[in-house]
């Protein structure tokens, strides 16, 4: 069994999460996300950010205006929908009961 | 001395040479590839198309005007492979009865068709070239059967199509194999 596969797609089932997560604090440019789920570690390539902001955006989860931006032409500036914070906030509830079982079965 | 071609970006305009235009476009037509299908391709696109363009303006200055094929191979690790992206993880291997025959125009005599045909069979195209021979000796069938095929059978002119032609699946490492290929071929017949 290939380990880096596996830790693939833990991170994978995680990324979305984490955007709406980093979202919910500030609204933000994509560069933004992706320079703190780097830093996090979670995200391996810049590319796969963007098929997912364009999913959550259209489930309705973000929606997005033009940003002027000092260097170049204007940029897309994320921010969480009502229905993305309400979405967020089952997911915080599902990661807990998560954490909790892993714990439960790791603690014995 | 390179030839160097310029392309709107992202709203950027960039000079890029040759070798990198191509691999550039090729990495582009395979993100295409694999979000075929999907609703916001095109919007998914265009913001790494935008991606692309801020990471190519880091690279340059008064100094440097031009990019190049090392440039475009260190901005695509950093965006990544478009299976990587597009996270579509099952390993695409074309069966066989859903192989397109083409003609081969890097190894043709006359239009490519046996070449064509024994890339889609997979052996050599000697054998091929033989058996047309013996029909064309035989009465001549050979020869209106090589020239209906000729008709028919399209050209592999991209360099996805040649990929696709010997059965690989179309990837960017395939891609970039060959597009290396390609350009050392020509470097060596230039004598460069």
């Amino acid at each position: 069994m290939n380990t880096d596969n596996t830790q693939a797609q833990m991170r994978k089932g995680i990324l979305e999460y984490c955007i709406l997560a980093i979202l919910s604090r500030n609204s933000c440019y994509a560069i933004d996300i992706i320079n703190e789920l780097r830093k996090a570690q979670v995200i391996v390539v810049e590319g796969t950010l963007y098929p997912l902001l364009t999913r959550q955006k259209n489930a309705g989860l973000l929606s997005y205006r033009w940003e002027e931006s000092p260097q170049g032409p204007p940029r897309k500036y994320y921010e969480l929908t009502d229905e993305g914070k309400k979405f967020l906030a089952e997911l915080d509830g599902s990661w807990q009961e998560l954490v909790t079982s892993v714990n439960q079965i790791r603690g014995k | 001395m390179k030839i160097t071609i310029s392309i709107n970006l992202g709203g950027y305009a960039f000079n890029i040479d040759e070798d990198a235009y191509e691999y550039l476009q090729d990495y582009l037509k395979s993100l295409e590839r694999e979000f075929e299908g999907e609703e916001s391709a095109s919007e998914i696109i265009s913001d790494i198309e935008g991606r692309l363009a801020e990471l190519f303006r880091q690279k340059l200055s008064s100094y440097k005007q031009v990019v190049t094929m090392s440039d475009v191979s260190e901005v695509i690790a950093i965006l990544g492979t478009p299976e990587a992206i597009s996270g579509s993880n099952n390993e695409r291997t074309i069966p066989h009865s859903s192989r397109r025959i083409y003609r081969d125009p890097d190894n043709r005599l006359l239009g490519g068709v046996c070449a064509g045909l024994a890339a889609w069979f997979d052996i050599n195209m000697w054998v091929i070239r033989f058996i047309f021979i013996l029909l064309a000796c035989g009465g001549g069938f050979g020869v209106l059967l090589y020239i209906v095929l000729w008709i028919l059978l399209p050209e592999a002119k991209t360099t996805a199509q040649k990929i696709e032609m010997h059965g690989k699946p179309v990837t960017i490492e395939n891609i970039k194999e060959s597009v290396k290929r390609e350009f050392n071929k020509v470097k060596h017949t230039m004598n460069l």
